[in-house]
């Protein structure tokens, strides 16, 4: 069996640009205006050599506002701050805890600080 | 100066950063397969009682009672902590070689000014903060003095995993302290043929006749002998040079007599290699393609041959390749046998561009490297194997390798991720 080619498939470019004009001939009036989409990883600046995603189960942290299958966003670059929640290794288990004051006070290795917590709603 | 820095039992390393309540106890990961212990950390190197390498099924009741914790290789894992850690690294040092999945040398001849141990020590408290695995560095003149003293960063307590060669007496004191065979690049046989001359630690091989070592270990130990001399000799290589063969030999997960579903695996093989193949530019002049029955048992009758096939034009389409090979397979395949492994190789590596045509070409060689190129976007984006040839089959679970005790792949996919829950501790 003979495959022809039979036409080039034009690859549509990844966004609409806008001052390119179109059909009617007038540019855009957003032409001097665009600017980059929001990219949630600059935004909430993902470092991403340090951050790890790690999912909760259960509802044991509620108290922190952290629900069963939310996903937790860490940030192990982060020195930790007082009240800073923070995903910490006790006793060979991970457990979740606001950074005390006095940090000697409290025997634990911290693992992260926690940055965002991701909840779906749906 | 280079610096070398390499990961501590890396594999295992890996995955107690994920499994605190493996910290401080012996793991071991599994080779492919789940064969043999391929990586230890250092309490299960400390059971001296476990024989390393030898074959998991013969060991394993050695392992429970040690309480060893092994898990089969997740080469999806180290592969992503690996990037993390060079990507770091390239935050010290403008010129970083990737030696290995674990190891790297850095170029840091233009920071002089700088206190280098200290230095050290920043890096591998970055390293340990941000990816939790711990490194040790050593610096040097040359690279393998660098790597000599990564070696007593690591052995010798004091020095805490940071150690820098930054005069010559302190050069001269590294040299009474290794062993010959603790030189990089000096292999078992040379060890032996030396110290059957009475050559045991590093400042005799230095004190040899330079006549000697070129006549006896050619060029390459001219280049060790120079190096430990603090002469640099082997280049820095911060672009890795392009591969000059790309292989694959995975045995199966269990063995298959049929040369249906070894075909589907040489073809699996084969799309995997020729997306190497292709991220390197390089098109394949000929295929190796061999089949082997399992040389360990006793019951089963043994075969192994293999055949090179020379393609008409060096390509790197995985279709034409997979045509290729499966006329090679049918060739050495012979019923009655229970294969083992297939393993592919291509050769004759050429860039792309050089490819010569040939004057009878009928397809057109455009089209086939756009499909190709669609074809890796796609398998890139939705992952492996998305979209492939239909000679790959269905079949991939009866004949793939067996990783029974793989751990989740934290940090790729989204439904493996870490979870944390009272329960668990």
């Amino acid at each position: 069996m003979e495959i022809e080619v039979s036409g080039k498939v034009n690859v549509s470019k990844n966004r609409h640009q806008a001052e390119v004009s179109k059909q009617t001939g007038f540019p855009s009036a957003a032409t001097h205006y665009m600017e980059a989409s929001i990219d949630l990883n600059e935004e909430l600046s993902i470092h991403k050599d340090a951050t790890f995603y790690v999912r909760v189960k259960g509802d044991t942290w509620k108290g922190f506002s952290i629900l069963d299958k939310d996903v937790l966003i860490i940030d192990r670059s982060l020195q930790p701050n007082f009240n800073d929640l923070a995903l910490v290794v006790q006793d060979g288990g991970f457990k979740i805890l606001r950074i005390p004051f006095d940090k000697a006070q409290e025997a634990f290795v911290l693992w992260g600080v926690i940055t965002y917590i991701i909840h779906c709603v749906r | 100066m280079i610096a070398m820095v390499d990961c501590n039992s890396f594999y295992a390393s890996c995955e107690q950063v994920f499994r605190p309540d493996l910290w401080g106890k012996p793991v071991v990961v599994l080779s492919n397969n789940d064969g043999c212990i391929i990586a230890a950390n250092k309490e299960a190197k400390q059971l001296a009682h476990i024989p390393m390498f030898e074959a998991v099924y013969k060991i394993k009741h050695i392992l429970i009672e040690n309480k060893v914790t092994f898990f089969s290789s997740n080469y999806t894992l180290y592969g992503e902590m690996s990037q993390r850690v060079m990507n770091i690294l390239e935050t010290f040092s403008p010129s970083v070689e990737v030696y290995s999945i674990d190891e790297a040398f850095l170029d840091v001849k233009g920071l002089s000014h700088i206190d280098m141990c200290a230095y050290g020590f920043e890096i591998k408290e970055r390293i340990y903060k941000y990816t939790g695995l711990p490194v040790g560095v050593g610096v040097a003149p040359t690279k393998v003095l660098a790597k000599l003293a990564n070696r007593m960063a690591k052995k010798i307590p004091k020095y805490n995993h940071v150690y820098v060669m930054d005069t010559d007496a302190k050069r001269i004191e590294a040299l009474q302290w290794a062993e010959v065979g603790d030189i990089w690049g000096i292999g078992k046989k040379h060890v032996q043929r030396l110290q059957a001359i009475g050559v045991f630690k590093a400042i005799d091989f230095v004190n040899l006749p330079l006549a000697w070592v070129r006549k006896e270990m050619t060029v390459v130990g001219e280049r060790l002998w120079k190096e430990l001399r603090g002469e640099s000799c082997l280049e820095f290589m911060a672009v890795p040079n392009p591969k000059k063969a790309i292989g694959t030999a995975k045995s199966f997960g269990q063995k298959l007599p049929d040369l249906g579903r070894i075909e589907e695996a040489c073809a699996y093989y084969i799309t995997e290699v020729a997306e190497v193949l292709r991220a390197q530019k390089s098109c394949a002049t000929y295929i190796h393609v061999a089949v082997y029955t399992n040389y360990h048992s006793t019951i089963d009758k043994q075969y192994k041959n293999r055949m090179t096939v020379t393609m008409p034009i060096p390509t790197n389409d995985t279709f034409a390749l997979i045509a290729e090979a499966r006329k090679a397979l049918h060739c050495i395949y012979k019923p009655g046998y229970r294969y083992k492994k297939v393993a592919v190789n291509l050769t004759g590596l050429i860039p792309e561009h050089y490819v010569q045509g040939n004057l009878f070409e009928k397809r057109s060689k455009i089209s086939d490297s756009n499909l190709m190129h669609t074809l890796d976007v796609l398998n890139r984006k939705f992952g492996k194997t998305t979209v492939s040839s239909a000679m790959i089959g269905t079949r991939v679970e009866e004949w793939e390798l067996i990783k029974r005790e793989r751990s989740p792949r934290y940090t790729t996919q989204w439904r493996e991720l870490l979870t944390i829950d009272v329960k668990r501790g």
